[in-house]
């Protein structure tokens, strides 16, 4: 895999079962350097403090939600080159035409599993 | 009124002359009196079977809102819905939080004593197994809900019907269409029925590099 397995990735999801879940699964692939927030304002507020290699978010949180970080990240110069996984059960055609047109670097619909995750961050990577 | 009651009137005022007496005022009154007499002779009637119709609509009214059982519904179905919803969200919680331990403790154990090992591995095993016992209980309770909502369509749907009732046009409170304004702004539908709606392959495909 040719990914630098030392860098930080920040896992976005109201759920911790489903942070626990992404975590194991990073740490299978060999992450160590896992940090997470319950949703985009969240999120945010760990990006401006630390300088993540990659975000994996949920879509659908409160107050901001997975879609509103992707376009805040983008919008904003320092962290507009981010990699960004959105992991959600929004699954209609809309959404992920959405996700794109907002800069998303890669799309998985829960339920997922392993290998999906791990195919997806070795093709952000892949550039 | 009909067109008749007018005419006396009519010709009163049409003949009138400017030096109205008290008398031609009185004459008036009396003309006025007459045919509201006879307006309000035939509207009676009418009224009278109008108003004997709403009351016999308040009454079934009345009985259909009983039927309803509205504040049985808010103050008891309602609230214990919620709870063996909230019983079931727990429960799945506990559960997965055991499972995912146990695959967590299976993943970090030093295989390097088969024997250790391989006991822990069963150890494990086994809880994961109890943890898998909240479905049974929680399909009863996801039961349970059902069957309160079945209820509470059916008294709707009959109270409904009773009054003839016609969806209002937009959301029925603010409350309502700020959370339809965000589910519309943020492109918010949640999990589809059975399976997602878009597959991961046709995702993929609009990302070419996947």
């Amino acid at each position: 895999m040719a990914v630098d397995l030392s860098m930080s990735v920040l896992v976005v999801d109201d759920y911790n079962t489903m942070i626990r879940i992404i975590r194991n699964l990073l740490k299978q692939i060999g992450f160590q350097d896992v940090d997470d927030a319950a949703d985009g304002t969240a999120a945010l507020g760990k990006m401006r403090e630390k300088r993540y290699g990659l975000v994996i978010s949920d879509w659908n949180m409160e107050p901001m939600t997975g879609y509103e970080l992707l376009k805040e990240v983008r919008g904003d110069p320092s962290l507009s080159k981010t990699p960004f996984i959105m992991v959600t059960a929004e699954s209609k055609t809309e959404n992920v035409i959405a996700a794109k047109k907002a800069g998303v670097n890669n799309y998985i619909v829960k339920p997922f599993n392993a290998q999906t995750l791990q195919s997806k961050i070795e093709a952000v990577f892949s550039d | 009124m009909k067109s008749e009651h007018f005419e006396a009137i009519y010709s009163f005022l049409q003949n009138r002359r400017d030096d109205t007496t008290l008398a031609d005022v009185l004459d008036l009154a009396e003309i006025s009196a007459r045919t509201m007499q006879r307006f309000f002779a035939d509207m009676d009637s009418v009224v009278y079977r109008e108003l004997r119709d709403i009351a016999g609509y308040i009454e079934s009214l009345k009985r259909e809102i009983g039927v309803l059982k509205a504040n049985e519904i808010k103050t008891t179905r309602i609230p214990l819905a919620g709870q063996e919803l909230s019983e079931v969200c727990k429960a799945t919680e506990a559960a997965t939080h055991t499972i995912m331990e146990c695959a967590e403790a299976v993943m970090a154990a030093d295989a390097r004593n088969p024997a250790a090992y391989k006991a822990l591995v069963e150890e494990k095993m086994m809880l994961v197994f109890e943890a898998c016992s909240f479905q049974d209980i929680t399909g009863q309770r996801i039961s349970k809900v059902v069957q309160t909502l079945q209820l509470i369509d059916e008294r709707v749907s009959r109270f409904a019907k009773a009054i003839k009732a016609k969806d209002s046009e937009g959301p029925g409170s603010e409350a309502e269409r700020a959370r339809e304004e965000r589910r519309q702004r943020l492109i918010l539908h949640g999990p589809h029925i059975g399976g997602p709606e878009t597959p991961q392959s046709e995702v993929d495909a609009m990302f070419p590099k996947s």
